[in-house]
């Protein structure tokens, strides 16, 4: 009797294309010093326009990880979705074009710190469902998560909401892909530890703490390439009037420096110590 | 009118934490000032027991969503939990405490609702009988106070706002609300903590321990020593029981292949993209106290520093007492000092 | 990585340069109006690369007649520009001194007496007197104060906004490449290096850019500018032996101020009398205001930021700013050879641009407009050559270039200026009468005076204080600063007279502190040291290390072995350092022993 043997090739798994669309904007640079002024549509920072602008620094871990992730699974492409003035924007590319390679989706309207969440939001998720060829079954949704100018960890929530993701990740520093295409995912929690979770698969949504990857450097190759995409993008940015409707500002105000400093030059470091240690053990 | 609800979720086995009980503190003074009543929502495994311990809080209903699924902190289940509950209450001011879990979902659950949410709330007022908040902008350097027309109004409140509440438990009457289960694709396996002794993040600690670049600089005889660094820093953390933080440019030093502190992680850093941490009294040591990293310290009450330079940030305001002096030096004989005192 | 035209800096001249080159480059209705000769079908390849961090980082205050600006802009509303203002009122403040420290020559001194006696009729206050008249070839009206931080921004945004330029910052040029006699393209630095240049794990070599034309516009210290200097030579009779450092606060004034935007104040006479000042008003109460110490202020311990100190403490400035606060700081070197230190304007594949092709006219104190002026003039070249499809040899941009740059204003005005500052060389008194004599007569008189490099001119510390502090003093202080890994003027001044400055954290902050002011100066990672000792040892015998005292971040400081040490984290690239050395280089003697190289970071703020 011939005995017919079958073999069958085990199908590995294709390695996953990912879509990765980063949501971004662009923040005042830290090092300045900032100020709030009233303006006639609510609170601005003064000198806002003198200002230099750079990615918010969240979003900028968010796009470093997207980068990254696309680089390990080929055949993924990263967008940059930014809403901001479109000469801040301009601006921050120059810098940012540099790092990573990525393509710009970019809207024109206000990044300030006082408009609201859910407005900018609403502007983003249409824009990313206008994106030619997205594909839910490959979305990952990356942002930071919260921004250096709101900072109200609000905006990327309801981006997910509005494109029907509800695998929402925040104070993400992780991410890592299992053999079967599922995504491991650690969050921080409260007391410097994280919280560990699997996501079968995409859609999922990614709001980015400051992950584990040091700032890429610049690289003028990549902006060279980055550049065919960006400055179109650039030149056809949709505007997007973002205020903050609903809401009104009593006050808006800069801490006031309470602290009359006591600058202790002429004791030793044993009575330095001394002071200290009684301070400490006061309760 | 509003109608107002304190929502929390809870962990089985586990009372409602510390700041949970002060949002419900917050609650109650708003729900008080507004002359009005407000109610419990709270989801989990077995949110009854929970709710017995606040029985006595004063609050007009108990509801609450019940089942294993909602054990865990998942967005999916959360969300869906947050959402009956607050539709099911009607209400119109939604309080959660901050914490990764509420703030994972608060404004994924105001748009379900079709309302607006506000996080990292650090004030509740009220002013011609409209509530208004207080939260920080451009990472806590001003102080915005702001009221919404919106409704509902979604917040997550900080601690410090009101002392916890404290009140007899008891047998809450509480009316389950009926959750559909969401489709789940998310779970989570586990927490990941560092070591015991590794650990260095204590947000309960009395005392915020802040390390500046100047630790890991050459000092005054020409010498880099980082490991005595390593050694007064771990065992002040050790001795005193403080949390540690970390300027920026310390913690990216590492970063750069530069001779730095092993035990330091981006998870250290306050200010800037890093954390603002709350603790009664802080101690910087070699840091020059610039305005992004001192930004962090705005929930720091007792504030001093030691560094070399008269002239720093520190000395302009930002901090109670500046020491002029070399903190290898200081700490050397704090860490003794303490250590003696540890024995006797 | 090629493109068609390639540009080194971004400042006045590149901003001129492009703003008219990019005009041009594509048609109203967004059809290409230049073809690129190297990407057939594509617009014209233009690239800038600017080295500090933003564009628009690290510059200073100035006021501008203008010219060429508005020019470029006929509906230049400085409205649109931030800290931009119409010139308002310009008017010149002989500064006494009231400490009496100042150094100060006898007739001065005379003449010192005379006002203070004849105070009350010549209007003396606050120890100033008021000059009765601004001299026409320094005053200003019709002009503009800038702050050229917000203006390069604006140009900027304006050029990158049509979409035909990319200008690229944190990207330092290393070199040009030079190929056949002529230059091919450039090098961008190299990264992922250690400070003292040696490959790390993460190195990455600087890219190169072929163009077929190199516009090379990187200021008065700029290292491209030396190497093309270098390599193709400089004009016989040329020199670069006279800067100065301008170095300058970004000051909140006090609400009480009274001073309108666009007003401009010039001083002399305190706290040296080679010491000129300016204060600048911008819109919205704020302004900049500083000094200029120039190379043939010959003290070994000339330290710009204390002595801007002091003048700001002068009772006739102090009036103005105090209560206020201070915003931001900043300096660079300024070229004060102007015409005389003109290189090779043009060669096969370069052309030079700016300040550092000697546009600067060293009588009217002006360089802004003749930089942008130096650069529309090489684009309407550029533009010329392209559309007659000839190429950019040294030939073609002679014609089409230099020989427009010399039938300007810019080379007109640069001729008469030529001498105005030779009196200097002597001493202020010359030097002043040297200018009004230039100034007046158009550039037909000048009281002569020769030139040296910075180094045969600065005296040893015990020649300059002679008759004031004894040698054995002065070794002390040297060793001790030495030992703190200081400087000695701040020793060395107070003893000489000078009082200290108290300090008052708003406006009066230690020189630290004022590098952390309007956004910190900063040092990515990954670079080599720019500066470079040539010949460490012999820095071991230098008496003066006049680089440390004059350092205007306090970069260089005291190291081992009695050589000066570099710290990249504090350099804000004002150059200083390229001519406040002491000694000569064996190999060049127009140098000291310094050289300053291409590298990132710097000042980090746009309101300089």
């Amino acid at each position: 009797m011939r005995v017919r043997v079958v073999c069958t090739r085990r199908k590995t798994k294709p390695m996953p294309e990912y879509q990765i669309v980063v949501c971004g904007s662009v923040v005042p640079d830290p090092l300045q010093t900032l100020e709030p002024v009233a303006g006639p549509a609510g609170p601005a920072l003064k000198n806002e326009m003198m200002l230099p602008a750079w990615l918010d620094p969240w979003a900028g871990h968010a796009l470093y990880e997207a980068a990254n992730l696309a680089a390990k699974n080929p055949g993924s492409k990263v967008w940059l979705v930014a809403l901001g003035p479109k000469a801040k924007l301009q601006q921050a590319m120059m810098t940012l074009a540099q790092k990573v390679p990525f393509e710009l989706v970019a809207l024109d309207g206000s990044a300030s710190g006082f408009t609201d969440a859910a407005e900018t939001a609403a502007a983003l998720a249409e824009a990313i469902q206008a994106i030619p060829g997205i594909d839910r079954s490959k979305l990952l949704l990356f942002g930071g998560w919260e921004s250096a100018s709101r900072g109200a960890g609000a905006t990327m929530q309801i981006v997910g909401e509005i494109l029907g993701i509800t695998d929402q990740f925040q104070g993400v520093d992780g991410v890592g892909i299992g053999v079967d295409g599922s995504l491991r995912i650690i969050e921080r929690i409260e007391g410097g530890r994280h919280q560990v979770s699997i996501c079968e698969a995409p859609p999922v949504l990614l709001g980015w703490a400051t992950g584990g990857l040091p700032e890429p450097r610049n690289n003028p190759q990549v902006g060279m390439a980055n550049m065919r995409t960006i400055m179109p993008a650039l030149q056809k940015a949709k505007p997007a009037k973002i205020g903050a409707e609903g809401v009104t500002f009593q006050s808006v105000s800069l801490p006031k420096q309470s602290r009359d400093t006591k600058v202790v030059k002429d004791m030793s470091p044993d009575q330095i110590a001394t002071e200290i240690v009684g301070w400490i053990t006061n309760k | 009118m509003e109608t107002i609800l304190f929502l929390s979720p809870t962990e089985a086995g586990s009372p409602l934490s510390k700041n949970a009980l002060e949002a419900l503190a917050t609650t109650k003074q708003l729900a008080d000032s507004l002359g009005t009543t407000f109610s419990v929502g709270l989801w989990g495994d077995s949110p009854k027991e929970e709710a017995d311990g606040i029985a006595s809080c004063g609050a007009a209903k108990f509801l609450a969503v019940t089942g294993p699924e909602f054990a865990q902190p998942r967005y999916a289940t959360d969300a869906a939990a947050a959402e009956a509950l607050a539709h099911a209450a009607g209400a119109t001011i939604v309080i959660g405490p901050s914490g990764s879990r509420w703030n994972r979902i608060l404004a994924g659950v105001a748009h379900r609702l079709g309302g607006r949410a506000d996080g990292h709330v650090t004030g509740l007022s009220v002013s011609d009988g409209s509530p208004a908040i207080a939260r920080w902008y451009y990472r806590q350097r001003m102080e915005g106070i702001l009221s919404r027309t919106q409704r509902p109004w979604v917040l997550a409140v900080e601690s410090g706002i009101a002392p916890a509440w404290q009140g007899s438990s008891g047998s809450a009457a509480v009316e389950a609300i009926a959750c559909a289960t969401p489709a789940v694709r998310s779970k989570m396996t586990g927490i990941e903590s560092p070591e015991a002794d590794q650990q260095t993040i204590r947000p309960d600690a009395d005392l915020l321990f802040v390390t500046g670049a100047g630790w890991t600089k050459k000092q005054p005889d020409g010498q880099v020593k980082t490991a005595d660094a390593e050694k007064l820093i771990l065992g002040f953390l050790r001795l005193a029981r403080a949390s540690l933080g970390s300027s920026k440019s310390l913690v990216d030093l590492s970063g750069e292949g530069q001779a730095t502190l092993t035990f330091l992680t981006h998870m250290n850093q306050v200010g800037q993209t890093g954390s603002t941490p709350r603790h009664a009294k802080g101690l910087s040591t070699c840091c020059h106290g610039e305005e992004p990293h001192t930004v962090g310290w705005r929930f720091v009450g007792e504030r001093r520093a030691i560094s070399l330079d008269p002239n720093c940030g520190w000395s302009r305001g930002k901090a109670d007492v500046l020491y002029v002096a070399d903190a290898f030096a200081v700490m050397g004989k704090v860490n003794e000092l303490l250590a003696q005192k540890a024995v006797a | 990585m090629d493109a068609d035209v390639v540009c080194v800096g971004f400042g006045p001249a590149s901003g001129g340069f492009l703003t008219t080159l990019s005009r041009a480059i594509l048609n109203e209705d967004g059809s290409t109006a230049i073809e690129s000769p190297s990407a057939p079908g594509l617009p014209l390849q233009v690239l800038c690369y600017e080295r500090a961090d933003d564009l628009g980082f690290g510059v200073s205050g100035v006021v501008t007649r203008a010219r060429g600006l508005r020019e470029s802009f006929p509906d230049l509303d400085p409205a649109q520009i931030p800290m931009a203002a119409n010139v308002a009122g310009e008017k010149f403040l002989y500064l006494l001194d009231p400490i009496g420290a100042s150094c100060r020559p006898a007739l001065m001194r005379v003449a010192d007496g005379a006002i203070r006696a004849m105070g009350g009729i010549l209007g003396v206050k606050d120890d100033a007197m008021e000059l009765p008249w601004t001299p026409d070839f320094l005053a200003k009206h019709g002009g503009l104060v800038l702050s050229i931080g917000q203006f390069n921004q604006w140009v900027g945004q304006r050029v990158m906004g049509a979409g035909t330029v990319q200008i690229w910052p944190a990207s330092p040029v290393g070199e040009v490449l030079v190929e056949n006699d002529g230059v091919v393209g450039i090098r961008l630095v190299d990264q992922g290096v250690t400070k003292d240049g040696k490959s790390t794990d993460e190195f990455m070599p600087g890219m190169d850019i072929h163009a077929a034309l190199t516009v090379v516009a990187d200021g008065p210290v700029g290292p491209i500018g030396r190497q093309l200097d270098k390599t193709f030579g400089i004009p016989e009779g040329h020199h670069t032996r006279d800067w100065a450092i301008g170095m300058k606060f970004v000051v909140d004034l006090p609400e009480a101020c009274e001073l309108e935007p666009g007003t401009v104040i010039h001083t002399l006479g305190y706290p040296e009398p080679e010491i000129f000042g300016f204060f600048y008003v911008h819109p919205n109460r704020v302004a900049s205001l500083g000094i200029f110490v120039p190379s043939w202020f010959d003290s070994p311990a000339r330290n710009a930021y204390r002595y801007l100190q002091h003048w700001m403490l002068h009772p006739a400035i102090w009036r103005h700013v105090k209560g206020g606060r201070l915003r931001s700081w900043g300096a660079k070197t300024l070229q004060e050879s102007g015409r005389r230190g003109e290189p090779r304007l043009a060669g096969n594949g370069f052309a030079r641009i700016g300040e550092g092709s000697g546009s600067t006219n060293v009588l009217t104190n002006s360089g802004v407009d003749e930089a942008w002026t130096t650069g529309v003039m090489l684009a309407e070249g550029v533009l010329e050559l392209l559309k007659n499809k000839q190429p950019f040899t040294a030939e073609n941009l002679e014609a089409a270039y230099v020989s427009r740059r010399r039938k300007s204003w810019v080379d007109k005005d640069g001729r008469i200026a030529e001498r105005a500052r030779d009196g200097f060389q002597r001493g202020i008194i010359p030097g002043l009468i040297g200018m009004m004599t230039t100034g007046l007569t158009k550039g037909f008189l000048a009281l002569p005076g020769k030139s040296v490099p910075p180094h045969r001119r600065v005296p040893t510390f015990e020649e300059y204080y002679r008759g004031r502090i004894t040698p054995e003093e002065i070794q002390a202080i040297r060793k001790e600063s030495d030992a703190k890994g200081i400087s000695s003027h701040a020793a060395l001044m107070e003893r000489a007279g000078w009082p200290a400055i108290p300090f008052d954290g708003e406006l009066l902050v230690s020189h630290q502190d004022a590098l952390l002011l309007g956004g910190k100066v900063q040092a990515p990672a990954g670079y080599a040291d720019h500066v470079e000792f040539v010949y460490p040892r012999d820095c071991e015998s230098c008496g003066s290390k006049i680089c440390i005292e004059m350092c205007s971040g306090q970069a260089i400081f005291p190291g081992e072995n009695g050589r000066p040490s570099f710290d990249r984290e504090k350099c804000i690239y004002c150059g200083a350092c390229l001519w406040n050395c002491s000694k000569g280089n064996p190999k060049d003697s127009e140098k000291g022993l310094i050289e300053f190289h291409a590298g990132a970071g710097g000042l980090h703020s746009a309101e300089n």
